[in-house]
């Protein structure tokens, strides 16, 4: 066997090899369009290093002229190839560059099958046996086919296209890609297009060996393809490293993580994650199964929240309950945030989640030791009131009395006077239900229950609090002036609670002015809309407030014989509950419009409470 | 007495209440006289015989024992009755001291309301009589002569008509014809009828 054979075979066949691995990469990840370029590159230069030698072997002109002609198929295909390699792995070189040299390309393909025997040779005429490599080749002799030059047009054009991609990868700060694989790329077309053009137009005598200079492009492709598998394996390890460190981290933390890829619907959940949401270590969950530990109450708000952040890469946060397949329930607060593909498209959700049950806990201790406090504070109102209260209810009772009593004298007669024995009955049936309305905002008020925020009217909590209170400010000789502005929006809260707040400053008020002269109890309720702000103002022209207002509001601060001082303080927690304000100041200063800020000074209390947004009911 | 009538007045800020004594009241005859305010009822009050005035304690705006006062200060006081819907005791002692009829304590009983409202309004019929008779009496004792009446308030004291007659500087026949026009002024037959008629003025006149 001659080098001849051999050299050109193993380039060929070292071409293909290549070619195969990188087709397979490829084929693993469709997105990897080097190596798909790279493969077939690699293709085409083991064709053309096959009919080079069958060129270098020919033995009459005919078959040479073939083998030629032929070689322009690989040509055009490594030449295309290497173009999209540039575009797509550099990402550098002109378009239009690129778009010329294809179309030159593909019409020095056409022109090669439609002029002259091949694009080189009008005609081979004979051919010539040199010495090469210490045995005899052969190369053609004839006459050149001058549209060989649109062909090397396409090669001076790559070179230059190369060339100014080098350029901008160098600017770009690559300089490696840009020396290696620019550099061998410019370097190999320069020597191929020399040999080329010295062979071609049989200036030298010399067989045509640029399969050589196409492997060497092939080498340098295939380099820098590698370095890109090699740091992906790189990456891989250092994700495992991190994947390592982040579990050790998370498992500390007593973090769970979790992945949902939307694609596969699979849930992928670290240890931590797996004990939280009562998982088995090697058990596949899907997402549907994931929700189905979920309190059903909580369900479909996570559904949609996770969802959603899949969907949009937006983040989420939240806390909800699981129920555990042993029926424990568990507290969770979560944070996450879903991720698109290269794409765009939504590919999966991450997130973390934290066993919270324990804070949870101890929050709705304190919540309802202080729903305690407030209705501790409510019954001390009432027994406060609880004198106008029976009279309260004293009144309906005494007029149904009377009233049957004048029903039974009227029956008695004769004849009977029945039409107002019928109205009798009408009013008795209406003064019961006023008792009754009585009895039921009574009870309202000395229930103990949770918080039930509704949109309410302050407007309508004034008149509450002063049918409750009327009795007993009558009894104080206490004038009661309302202006309420009919136009404020309402607010959200638990009317029981606020009625409270109200009726506590209502009772404070009426024994403030315990000490004035009759005429000088002056009792103001007042409600104004100011920004986004619903004000409800009582105010009275009673002892007034320490110098320093806010003093009145600590725990155990009162001027009453039989008070714990607790009432405001409790009101204030009301208030906070409610993201609303409770303040003081002298009526003087509050500027109330009423007969009231005459001669004391008195105290004005005001709550902010914030308005409902606007759409709610 | 059952349905002879009489005028009672209703005061009470309840409307409920108001109309409920109304029937009751009504319904055994008395005339009623129905008001929600002290202010109303002042303004339309003309004295009626007999009539009373049944009071709710706990009014705004005026106080009901205040009104009483009021009302008591009057030659011809009308007697009140006290309703009320809470009754301490030191407000019913002052209404009782301040001439009340009774108080009463909502819800009130029938009986108890109607025995007071009779009670009120015999009350103030005999008033009406004796204030009559003191009127009537006034008068005549005004027809008298300056002399006449020295003459009487020494004859009421129990002198003799000697003494009189040293005391005024005239003769004994002189008291004698004065003494007799007193009696026919006074239209009294005897000296004891003159001499009550004498007391039933002077208690009249304090």
């Amino acid at each position: 066997m001659s080098w001849v054979t051999i050299v050109w075979s193993a380039t060929a066949s070292a071409c293909l090899t290549l070619a195969a691995i990188h087709f397979l990469v490829w084929s693993y990840r469709r997105t990897a369009w080097a190596d798909l370029l790279f493969g077939l590159t690699s293709v085409a230069v083991a064709i053309y290093a096959v009919l080079e030698l069958a060129m270098m072997r020919a033995e009459t002109p005919e078959q040479f002229a073939t083998a030629l002609r032929w070689i322009h198929v690989p040509t055009w295909v490594i030449v295309v190839s290497l173009v999209g390699f540039v575009r797509l792995h550099l990402r550098a070189g002109r378009a239009w560059l690129a778009w010329s040299i294809c179309a030159l390309r593909t019409l020095a393909l056409m022109l090669n099958f439609l002029v002259g025997q091949n694009l080189n040779y009008r005609e081979v005429t004979a051919l010539r046996h040199i010495p090469f490599l210490g045995e005899s080749v052969s190369t053609g002799v004839g006459v050149s086919n001058p549209w060989m030059l649109v062909g090397q047009l396409s090669l001076l054009l790559f070179f230059v296209f190369t060339v100014d991609a080098a350029f901008t990868v160098w600017r770009r700060g690559d300089r490696r890609r840009a020396l290696v694989t620019g550099g061998s790329i410019v370097f190999f077309v320069l020597t191929g297009i020399a040999q080329s053009v010295l062979v071609l137009w049989q200036i030298v005598d010399w067989p045509l060996t640029e399969s050589f200079f196409y492997l060497g492009i092939v080498l340098a492709m295939g380099y820098e393809v590698s370095r890109e598998a090699l740091r992906a394996a790189r990456l891989s390890d250092d994700l495992h490293e991190s994947e390592a460190r982040m579990t050790l981290a998370s498992e500390a933390a007593g973090f769970g993580v979790w992945i949902w890829t939307i694609a596969t619907n699979r849930v992928w959940g670290s240890e931590q994650w797996r004990r939280l949401l009562g998982f088995a270590t090697d058990a596949t969950v899907s997402l549907e199964e994931v929700l189905e530990r979920i309190h059903p109450d909580d369900r479909e708000k996570v559904r949609s929240e996770v969802r959603r952040a899949g969907e949009t890469g937006a983040d989420f946060t939240g806390e909800y309950r699981v129920m555990l397949p042993d029926g424990a329930v568990r507290w969770i607060a979560a944070q996450g945030r879903g991720y698109a593909d290269p794409h765009g498209k939504p590919a999966r959700t991450l997130g973390a989640v934290i066993d919270v049950t324990g804070r949870k806990e101890s929050e709705r201790q304190i919540e309802q030791q202080r729903e305690q406090l407030v209705h501790l504070g409510r019954v001390m109102n009432l027994s406060e009131l609880s004198g106008s209260l029976a009279h309260e209810m004293n009144q309906p009772l005494a007029i149904i009395l009377t009233n049957a009593q004048a029903a039974q004298r009227l029956l008695a007669q004769q004849p009977p006077d029945l039409a107002e024995a019928r109205d009798i009955l009408a009013d008795i049936v209406s003064e019961d239900e006023r008792a009754g309305e009585v009895i039921k905002r009574l009870r309202g008020l000395l229930k103990s229950g949770e918080t039930q925020l509704l949109p309410l009217s302050a407007n309508d909590l004034v008149q509450d609090v002063l049918r409750i209170t009327r009795s007993d400010l009558l009894e104080r000789g206490i004038r009661v002036h309302v202006a309420l502005d009919s136009s404020v929006p309402p607010v959200v809260g638990d009317r029981i609670q606020l009625q409270q707040v109200l009726l506590n400053l209502t009772l404070n008020a009426g024994e403030a002015m315990a000490a004035n002269p009759p005429s000088d109890r002056h009792l103001t309720l007042a409600t104004v809309h100011c920004d986004g702000t619903v004000r409800i103002s009582v105010s009275d022209t009673g002892c007034g407030l320490p110098p320093d207002a806010e003093r009145v509001f600590e725990p155990f601060h009162t001027t009453k014989k039989e008070g714990l001082g607790l009432g405001l303080s409790i009101c204030r927690s009301i208030a906070r509950a409610h993201n609303a304000r409770l303040w003081a100041e002298p009526t003087v200063a509050a500027g109330i419009p009423s007969a009231a800020a005459t001669t004391s000074c008195g105290a004005t209390f005001h709550l902010d409470l914030p308005a409902a947004a606007e759409g709610k009911p | 007495m059952s349905a002879t009538g009489g005028t009672v007045f209703l005061l009470d800020d309840e409307p409920g209440m108001l109309k409920a004594l109304n029937r009751l009241l009504k319904a055994e005859g008395f005339t009623v006289r129905a008001f929600t305010s002290a202010r109303a009822f002042v303004e339309s009050y003309r004295q009626e015989v007999p009539s009373c005035l049944v009071l709710d304690v706990e009014m705004p705006e005026l106080n009901g024992l205040e009104l009483q006062q009021r009302l008591t200060s009057t030659e011809n006081p009308l007697p009140v009755i006290f309703l009320t819907g809470r009754g301490d005791v030191p407000m019913s002692v002052n209404a009782m001291k301040a001439g009340a009829i009774d108080f009463l304590t909502k819800p009130v009983k029938d009986v108890d309301l109607l025995q007071a409202v009779r009670f009120a309004l015999q009350r103030s019929a005999e008033r009406h009589v004796v204030n009559s008779q003191v009127d009537s009496l006034r008068q005549r004792y005004s027809s008298l002569t300056p002399r006449e009446c020295e003459v009487m308030a020494l004859v009421v004291a129990g002198r003799l008509n000697k003494q009189i007659a040293a005391a005024l500087g005239i003769v004994e026949h002189t008291v004698k014809v004065h003494r007799g026009r007193i009696m026919e002024k006074m239209s009294v037959n005897s000296l004891a009828e003159l001499v009550r008629a004498a007391e039933r003025l002077g208690r009249g006149n304090r």
